[in-house]
């Protein structure tokens, strides 16, 4: 008897849905970029910085040149709150649209890069995702600049040991990483270097569910005495992370993150007691830039940014603003390429593979010294731009090292092996032959 | 009126036992196979496939293999994220090492890994009842998740420890992987769906789910009678994990195309268990309004804003989301404690009378 009718209400709420999938139609001469935002959820602390620089760079856009070329940014965000599911939601939603598809969650990016080669949206994964995207030959469609995990790592290894990893030679290293496919990312490459160098390397991971209480994990590192910890933390683990190093003295100048571990606001929580505790970057916050001067003329002061108090010179509000510059980059050399003004997703592909930002070229943006220069090309999507050390001072990160640079010897062949193995996991996968 | 029973006379016992004694009743459940085996199909396009419909499918069907556990057999369980995460995980080593095999005959088999599983950890329910049941199945859930993380051979040592769907054929259409149409996978779906729901209709009103009803009811009087708790208890673990394993790899293979060990951890066993809870325990029905009220209305809502035109901030609407489908659980709860089955029940009792209430 409970049988019948077994699915009632399905109809009705299929009916609204599919009235209500009809995207809506893009108005002349507008290209529609739309985000996977986050401000809702755990990770929330530090999405909503980074989605309020993407945003307002292309509002400032809008305002200041009336679009790129002409052609008005209508940006748009779909929201995630991290949620893998929520994600791969959003892509079917604004696949059909949006000329980019920003995943901004590593476990969001394993879902669609398989499905980029079939629906032909570039991915843009800017500092983050499957270092192995780099070779473009394998993704066509996956685009990770200025730099992967594996280049961060590479440097980080490089600053604490001086210059040489050499010097590194039976010390101990602790990853302290989240137990999600972001977290395990560096694990290769580190573990490549600790068996060519001869250092120690082990990987501590923090559950999802622990990232506030990291208690035990920091009883481990006191008994194992490391010479440094490393940290691929993202939202409430750091703040965790950083006031158990602080309850247990260990010493901040010996505790290194990698970009997304280096947040304003999860130090501000520790103030003083967080000194030296340092973080890669490959951004540098410059207020007094001409794009942010901009952003301020344009958007802040004319009341149309939902930035909070401060929040203009945080690390992740500008790391936000050079991503979407990425984006518009991309955009103006698929202009110029194709000669037209409107650009669909695959010339934007196109105009990806051939970012070419030299500081002439960031000068002339007004991003001079924001980001290290860096260019793509077919077989690197990534581009592998330098990074910065940066400083915690007790009030804000401030720049303590020159440009790093990876280093590719050690990074290239483990690229090409993962790639493959990638491919081959998921044949019939097209490679890019024409790429040299 | 539209619902007059009155004139259907049964002659025999064969008719009186029928699936749907009441012709209505059929023609409604036609009516809507018809709708999801041609209108939607024909109507639908991508998003509404992998956004509402497939998850709907997906997330019914677990919730039955729940249903049938907690329902109809009155044992409370909080690991069915990590069952159907044996069921996915078991599907996808099949598919791994043996890459001929037809999709079919691989999620057929790896309900048996769940059901194995379940088994293993339904034993305590021999000398355990009630919440402390429901603690015992939160250990398999903390159990397993974790070895989804550490078993390294679980995901082919990949090294992001995530598993990927292959791209698989069978006879010839591409049934799973990125290179498939959401259609197909729609059918796919539908058919296993529909196919395990039947069976479940059948075994839940025969021997065996009067047994498990009796159980339920009180054990103590079901063994005086003379059954079998031991058989009665571990049966209904077996095929409800059956059933959970199935949807798990439904859910990995024929919709997200990738997973991670996280994403099978304690908030998708919540998520199965209010599907079953507000849709009614002890009814199929009820698995199916469940799982619209919880998976797809939330999408439905999110798209509304922007299809009306309304300038709200997605982040807003998520806030808004929350609300209203809380709002929405707790109401349908007050009006229906039973769950929504019961709530169509009642209507449909009082379509029975209209427009004459004796």
């Amino acid at each position: 008897m409970k049988t019948f009718l077994k699915k009632t209400l399905l109809p009705a709420a299929l009916l609204v849905g599919t009235v209500l999938s009809v995207p809506a139609i893009a108005a002349e001469d507008a290209i529609n970029v739309t985000n996977l935002s986050y401000r809702t959820g755990p990770f929330a602390a530090t999405g909503t910085p980074l989605m309020n620089g993407q945003r307002d760079y292309m509002l400032m856009l809008n305002e200041r040149d009336g679009g790129v070329n002409g052609v008005k940014l209508n940006y748009d965000e779909c929201e995630t709150g991290y949620n893998t599911e929520k994600g791969a939601e959003c892509y079917e939603k604004t696949k059909a649209t949006s000329i980019v598809t920003q995943p901004w969650s590593t476990g969001i990016t394993l879902q669609v890069l398989p499905k980029s080669n079939v629906d032909k949206v570039p991915i843009l994964a800017p500092g983050y995702g499957f270092s192995p995207m780099t070779d473009g030959k394998v993704f066509q469609w996956a685009f990770n600049p200025p730099a992967t995990y594996w280049d961060g790592a590479s440097m980080i290894l490089k600053a604490i040991s001086d210059g040489n990893v050499e010097n590194l030679k039976g010390k101990k290293i602790v990853l302290l990483h989240l137990d999600a496919p972001y977290g395990k990312e560096p694990i290769p490459l580190i573990q490549a270097y600790a068996d060519k160098y001869g250092f120690t390397f082990l990987p501590i991971p923090v559950g999802v569910k622990e990232m506030q209480n990291q208690s035990a994990q920091w009883l481990q590192i006191r008994r194992e005495r490391p010479d440094f910890v490393l940290m691929w933390g993202w939202g409430a683990m750091n703040v965790g992370a950083v006031t158990e190093a602080v309850k247990t003295k260990f010493p901040m100048d010996k505790f290194v993150g990698i970009w997304w571990s280096g947040h304003d606001g999860d130090m501000k929580s520790v103030g003083e007691a967080g000194k030296g505790y340092r973080s890669l970057s490959w951004s540098l916050p410059d207020s007094n830039s001409q794009v942010m001067q901009d952003i301020k003329k344009y958007v802040v002061d004319a009341g149309k940014s939902q930035i909070g108090e401060g929040e203009f010179d945080w690390v992740f509000y500008q790391r936000g603003v050079l991503i979407s510059m990425f984006t518009v980059e991309g955009i103006k050399a698929a202009q110029e390429h194709f000669g037209t003004k409107v650009v669909n997703p695959e010339q934007l592909r196109w105009g990806l593979e051939n970012l070419k930002l030299d500081e002439a070229k960031l000068a002339s943006i007004g991003m001079s010294g924001m980001i290290g220069p860096f260019s793509t090309a077919c077989n690197n999507h990534a581009g592998h731009a330098g990074a910065w050390m940066m400083q915690w001072d007790g009030g804000k990160f401030a720049k303590v090292s020159d440009l790093l640079s990876a280093d590719q010897d050690m990074i290239a062949p483990l690229v090409e092996a993962e790639a493959k193995k990638y491919a081959e996991a998921n044949a019939p996968w097209p490679v890019n032959e024409e790429c040299k | 009126m539209l619902y007059r029973t009155a004139g259907q006379f049964k002659t025999s016992y064969y008719a009186d036992h029928a699936l749907f004694p009441v012709r209505q009743d059929a023609m409604l459940l036609g009516f809507i196979l018809l709708l999801a085996f041609v209108v939607f199909p024909m109507t639908a396009d991508e998003f509404v496939f992998k956004a509402l419909l497939v998850p709907v499918l997906i997330y019914a069907l677990a919730a039955l293999g729940l249903n049938i556990l907690t329902g109809f057999a009155g044992q409370l369980s909080l690991g069915t994220g990590a069952f159907m995460g044996v069921g996915a995980y078991a599907c996808y080593k099949l598919v791994s090492i043996f890459p001929e095999m037809n999709i079919v005959v691989a999620i057929a088999l790896s309900g048996f890994f769940s059901a194995a599983v379940g088994v293993a950890f339904g034993l305590p329910s021999l000398r355990i009842k009630g919440f402390y049941l429901a603690i015992a199945t939160l250990a398999a859930q903390f159990f397993l998740v974790w070895l989804f993380e550490k078993w390294a051979w679980l995901y082919n040592y990949n090294s992001s420890g995530a598993i990927q769907v292959p791209n698989i054929d069978m006879f010839g259409v591409t049934v799973a992987g990125p290179n498939a149409s959401a259609v197909v996978q729609y059918y796919f779906v539908l058919c296993v769906v529909s196919l395990i729901t039947l069976l479940s209709i059948n075994i839940t009103r025969g021997r065996i789910g009067r047994i498990w009803k009796s159980v339920r009811d009180m054990d103590i009087a079901a063994e005086l009678v003379g059954i079998n708790l031991m058989k009665a208890k571990l049966s209904a673990f077996a095929v409800s994990s059956y059933i959970v394993g199935i949807a798990g790899a439904l859910f990995v293979f024929l919709w997200r195309g990738a997973a991670e060990p996280v994403l099978f951890d304690i908030p998708l066993s919540f998520r199965v268990l209010f599907i079953a809870i507000i849709g009614g325990l002890g009814s199929i029905l009820g698995n199916y309004l469940g799982a619209i009220l919880i998976v797809a209305l939330p999408v439905v809502i999110s798209a509304l804003p922007s299809a009306l035109g309304l300038p709200v901030s997605s982040a807003t609407v998520e806030h808004l989301n929350t609300m209203i489908i809380g709002a929405l659980i707790i109401a349908f709860l007050i009006i229906e404690p039973h769950g929504l089955a019961r709530f169509w029940a009642i209507i449909r009792e009082k379509l029975i009378m209209w427009p004459f209430p004796h």
